[in-house]
């Protein structure tokens, strides 16, 4: 059985799928479930499914350590330039067009620091240029949750999408499971039968039992 | 406050994916809901069928439109709001105008000029605080003038009921009072006080508000007083004026707009009367910590039921979920509240008394009690203590032949000094008491009889004697109402 499945997906890579592109597709799949399970079973706040996928994804190109060091000059500079720029009476998109400005150069200058004295991450330039753009976008979830709502609420769903994306991360990282998956491509609808029940998922998420654990006084008549 | 075991709170509380899976998207449809969140049509629908809602001013669509408003028309206190936005985001309210500038004062005491309002309807205009990624409508609207008596626990902004609806029954309801932290707004999120209300009555119970400092989103606090007022006051025993019509308003809107599921908030104006703000089809779920009470146990009872209309809705509201106040006054007095005729259980003498509360089917009759406190000890009428075992206890008192009556006080314990040793042995009476009845002074047999009252088993000493009404054979007296508080509102 197990032959035939890898058989299987020979025959997808034989046919103009690469392994890169298969793997790719096995961690949005994994990553995307994650992102389900945390919200509806734990309750936590992410920016969205795309976020946390894009971010996993990317974390696994850059390594932990510099991608979520990445993260960190992101969300502070765009915390920075957003604080500054919020004083000046301007139009929404110039804002965060602004905003974005100023984190490239900011970027460029972290790049620089780095290169110069190190900071333990000496193997910053071999990052793919397109995982260190994808932790960038998360400037806007960051900056547009922040002007909608609140600093709190935005640091606070910073906080949910990283959480997850290092569990995302995490997983498909292990070799172990991503072969296993590769190998056995019949989890993948598996995962869409799970996704699917766990739509219908009507019990309490856990932050609920937090949220209202002091709620019942009653009731019992 | 003690928290609940996961298991109850399962059965009790409605969750997040419970609330959207079983009540909003069965029961909201899609055009119902396109009412709910649109405040312009809102208004159109509900206006239909006479309900108000707060005066627009201005509806600002464009940068043109607002290029050519006319500031000079706007009151000194308006509300300035997003047709399309959610929890309270985006709403700004002024309430006062510096005298000669295009300047407003907020709830705060921060004071934004015509720029910023400018920039403000702008990111209005732009979607900034609205569902989706579309364009917005800008609201300037009228700034209900609260109630005096709801406005004496509000820190400078207005007030709201929200009351929740299911099947046109009223299932739960919240005050919500604006802090200085919300900045005028009644949003839970924004950091009002909510504060629960008992639906049979209309009379606040429990408050909380959000956790100012916490990192993890809505954690609560319970609380007792207002905040931000000189003179802080105690949020619960408000009576929320025009209680009963309040909730006819909810049930109208949501007959009117098609929502099976709703949260109707309403604030009430001193000239106006209850104006209704918001029709919310995805009702936030923190009005359960408020009341301290679940959602789904509710949701469920009434989910079959059906309801021939708002009298007959509000009606099962009442007898189903009313009746928190007796509670909520046990909580702040630790006292229990009795209603002045209650329906008690008196035990057989037979029962085993030692087992009486394992078994439900302990030998005992349910009876009509009157709760008198202009008398010392409880009484019993004797026909129904015969019927509960005690037959032979008064035949052995009978036989004594004590007199009918005495001529004093005196002379009627000098007879129970000499002989009670004597009458009581050997049965089960406790002692002799004297009692005036109908003028007259008698002497009676004492017995301790247990009895259930308000989930409470206890054994009562009563005097068996012969009671008028007959329909309330037990009459419980002053020793043993002590701890108890007696609504003297409500009989059978």
């Amino acid at each position: 059985m197990n032959n035939d499945l890898v058989a299987f997906t020979q025959w997808i890579v034989d046919h103009g799928v690469s392994q890169t592109v298969l793997e790719l597709l096995i961690s949005v799949c994994i990553v995307s479930t994650i992102v389900s399970i945390a919200r509806y079973i734990v309750g936590s706040k992410t920016y969205g499914i795309y976020a946390p996928i894009i971010l996993a994804i990317a974390y696994s190109y850059t390594g932990l350590k510099y991608g979520l060091a990445i993260t960190f000059v992101v969300i502070l500079t765009s915390l920075l330039s957003y604080s500054v720029l919020r004083r000046v009476r301007m139009h929404y998109i110039t804002r965060i067009a602004a905003n974005y400005t100023i984190l490239s150069m900011v970027l460029v200058l972290f790049f620089v620091i780095v290169d110069t004295f190190g900071l333990g991450l000496e193997n910053m330039s071999n990052i793919p240029p397109l995982a260190f753009i994808c932790i960038a976008t998360l400037s806007d979830f960051f900056i547009r949750q922040y002007i909608k709502k609140s600093i709190k609420t935005s640091v606070v769903t910073l906080l949910g999408t990283i959480l997850v994306a290092i569990a995302g991360w995490f997983v498909i990282t292990r070799d172990i499971i991503s072969n296993y998956i590769l190998n056995n491509l019949w989890i993948i609808p598996l995962l869409t039968l799970f996704n699917i029940l766990l739509g219908t998922f009507k019990g309490l998420r856990i932050k609920d039992l937090f949220r209202f654990r002091f709620t019942t006084r009653e009731d019992e008549k | 406050m003690k928290s609940n075991n996961p298991i109850k709170l399962k059965k009790e509380v409605l969750g997040l994916n419970r609330r959207n899976q079983e009540y909003v998207r069965p029961f909201n449809s899609q055009s119902a809901k396109a009412i709910a969140d649109n405040k312009i049509y809102t208004k159109r629908v509900l206006k239909k069928e006479l309900i108000q809602t707060p005066e627009v001013y201005k509806l600002i669509r464009t940068k043109k439109q607002l290029e050519f408003l006319d500031w000079d028309s706007l009151p000194k206190s308006f509300v300035i709001k997003p047709n399309a936005g959610t929890g309270g985001n985006g709403i700004i309210v002024f309430y006062g105008k510096k005298k000669g500038k295009y300047e407003w004062i907020r709830p705060n005491g921060t004071v934004m000029t015509q720029r910023d309002i400018i920039l403000h309807i702008e990111s209005i205009l732009e979607g900034r605080f609205s569902m989706g990624f579309g364009n917005d409508i800008a609201i300037i609207e009228e700034r209900i003038k609260t109630d005096p008596l709801l406005k004496q626990y509000s820190y400078k902004g207005v007030p709201d009921v929200r009351i929740i609806c299911f099947n046109l029954v009223p299932i739960m309801a919240m005050l919500r009072l604006p802090t200085k932290r919300s900045n005028g707004t009644a949003n839970l999120h924004a950091g009002a006080i909510c504060t629960g209300i008992d639906i049979g009555t209309g009379i606040t119970t429990y408050s909380m508000h959000m956790k100012p400092n916490s990192l993890i989103s809505d954690t609560y606090e319970v609380i007792d007083s207002t905040l931000d007022l000189k003179e802080n006051k105690p949020l619960s025993g408000i009576q929320i004026p025009q209680w009963n019509t309040l909730l006819e308003i909810a049930l109208k809107c949501q007959k009117v707009t098609g929502l099976g599921y709703v949260g109707v908030d309403i604030a009430l104006d001193t000239d106006k009367g209850p104006v209704v703000f918001e029709v919310n089809a995805r009702p936030g779920l923190g009005i359960q910590v408020a009341n301290q009470a679940g959602l789904r146990w509710r949701l469920e009872k009434v989910k079959d039921v059906k309801i021939k209309g708002i009298k007959h809705g509000i009606r099962v509201a009442k007898s189903l979920f009313g009746g928190e106040v007796e509670e909520s006054i046990e909580a702040i007095s630790g006292r229990k509240v009795l209603n002045i005729v209650e329906r008690i259980y008196v035990y057989d003498k037979k029962a085993d008394r030692s087992k009486l509360e394992k078994y439900k089917d302990s030998k005992r009759e349910l009876v009509k009690a009157y709760m008198d406190t202009g008398v010392l000890t409880s009484r019993i009428d004797s026909k129904l203590a015969n019927r509960i075992g005690y037959f032979n206890d008064h035949k052995q008192f009978e036989k004594y032949g004590i007199p009918k009556k005495f001529e004093s006080l005196k002379d009627a314990q000098d007879f129970i000094d000499k002989n009670e040793k004597e009458i009581i042995k050997n049965s089960s009476i406790k002692r002799l008491a004297k009692i005036v009845e109908n003028g007259e002074i008698k002497v009676r047999p004492v017995f301790d009889i247990p009895i259930k009252i308000e989930d409470q088993i206890k054994i009562t000493e009563f005097i068996s004697t012969e009671i008028s009404d007959i329909s309330q054979p037990v009459i419980i007296g002053k020793t043993d109402l002590t701890g108890y508080l007696i609504d003297t509102t409500n009989t059978f």
